[in-house]
């Protein structure tokens, strides 16, 4: 379950958004309706001025990004100088556990992977699969996708995959979207206008 | 007709016809074969693995402050690394020997520990590093400053350290903007001479013992105290510019080509 309370100022964009979800929740939203804004505050990136973010009832308010278990993905996301199998198991690997070939070899082919290069030389969607992988195979408490499954060629099967994937391991998913119909490939959907978000479902 | 890039190849003009001078009556009229001896080789030799030395040092000491910097917002610290380059560079020296002084209690400390500055190659690259990490820094900041930061908040989301993040991430995808911070800092420790005149005038240390950093000995052949007078003095500039030269231009395409 992530909760997240937010009142924030950035400039002259005032962000006030509520949200609560278990499973995948997905905020949608025009261009500046403050999706971004309000997923940068809940993974530590943006102060603000009131509010909390609890995941899984941990209050992670004010805990540094490097200790919330939140991770952001973007569609810039990604090491290019590391192999695509090195990348996916780079967080898990960080936390001093090796997760199972099987689990890995799992991961990579429900999310399309079949490449072992150099993550450099792969496709823009390509690079965006395995950042994806990468930040589920660290196990988070939560994790917050920030547009990266657009470009996808097959965005709304690899949605509910990636949806069904992070359920079995326990990870709430938040990402953003402009096109509310994506709602249906939640569980939760918010939609954004103006730094306020309104719960549809 | 482009005024704009009429005035400015003028102005760059401008700055490099001194050079370009003393390139012309180095390598040739006032061409001296003190200029180009074995001592004079020597010392361009010392000045370019003193240098080497120094920018090693850089890369490994300053690299994490100039990532701090970039991606901080601590002005301060900032304004404090330009102090060095700031100051008279004799400054630089005379501190260095106030700080390694038999009568000072620093001094002391770090005789104590056979730690010597006067006239050692220790002294050398210390006054060295002192004077190109600021470069190195202020053209390592921009760089850092210029890279997505999204593969950075993607690590430290993972539990990545900053420090970890930097060495794990940020650097291994680097190279061409650490690279062109090197030579530009190296560029910046060959022309060093108000520092080193006073803390490492000469080197009493194998396998340099006796050498003198290439722009000290320049203004020996310039003062009269080493024989060859003017017409070495200008081969000699004429050498090292030589060498510095490539130094200095490689640094810069490596950076343009960073940007692309």
């Amino acid at each position: 379950m992530i909760e997240a309370m937010i009142s924030a100022r950035i400039g002259e964009f005032h962000l006030k958004a509520e949200i609560k979800g278990e499973g995948v929740t997905c905020l949608a939203g025009k261009n500046g309706a403050g999706k971004t804004t309000l997923i940068r505050a809940i993974a530590g990136l943006l102060p603000i001025d009131e509010g909390f973010v609890r995941v899984g009832g941990t209050d992670i308010t004010d805990r540094s990004v490097e200790d919330r278990g939140v991770i952001l993905v973007t569609p810039s996301t990604c090491f290019p100088h590391l192999r695509v199998d090195p990348h996916i198991v780079w967080g898990a690997r960080l936390k001093g556990f090796k997760p199972p070939r099987e689990y890995v070899l799992k991961v990579k082919s429900d999310l399309g992977i079949g490449y072992d290069g150099t993550v450099g030389n792969l496709s823009r969607g390509m690079r965006q699969r395995v950042a994806l992988a990468t930040a589920l195979v660290s196990s988070p408490r939560a994790i917050l996708v920030d547009e990266a499954f657009l470009g996808l060629d097959d965005r709304e099967a690899f949605i509910s995959v990636y949806g069904k994937l992070a359920k079995e391991a326990g990870i709430d998913v938040v990402f953003s979207s402009q096109d509310e119909a994506d709602g249906n490939l939640a569980d939760h959907l918010y939609l954004m206008t103006s730094g306020v978000a309104a719960q549809r479902r | 007709m482009n005024w704009l890039r009429l005035i400015s190849v003028a102005s760059v003009l401008l700055l490099l016809v001194p050079i370009l001078v003393l390139l012309y009556y180095g390598l040739g009229p006032f061409r001296d074969p003190v200029g180009y001896s074995a001592e004079v080789f020597d010392s361009i030799g010392l000045t370019l693995f003193a240098s080497a030395l120094a920018v090693i040092v850089d890369l490994v000491l300053f690299t994490p402050l100039a990532y701090y910097l970039a991606r901080g917002k601590d002005r301060v610290t900032e304004s404090l690394v330009d102090i060095p380059v700031s100051v008279p560079h004799p400054i630089i020296g005379v501190a260095l020997l106030i700080l390694d002084s038999p009568v000072t209690p620093t001094g002391k400390f770090l005789l104590s520990l056979d730690i010597n500055f006067y006239n050692t190659i220790l002294g050398l690259v210390t006054a060295l590093v002192i004077m190109s990490a600021p470069i190195y820094v202020k053209s390592m900041e921009p760089y850092f400053e210029s890279k997505d930061s999204s593969p950075e908040e993607f690590a430290m989301g993972m539990g990545a350290s900053k420090l970890r993040t930097l060495y794990s991430v940020v650097l291994p995808n680097s190279r061409d903007g650490l690279t062109s911070a090197s030579l530009i800092s190296m560029s910046r420790a060959l022309s060093e001479f108000g520092s080193i005149s006073i803390i490492a005038f000469y080197v009493l240390q194998y396998p340099f013992y006796g050498v003198s950093p290439a722009s000290v000995t320049i203004y020996e052949f310039f003062s009269g105290n080493m024989a060859g007078g003017l017409n070495a003095a200008v081969t000699a500039s004429a050498a090292m510019i030589l060498v510095a030269i490539p130094i200095t231009l490689a640094g810069h395409l490596v950076r343009r080509k960073a940007r692309k």
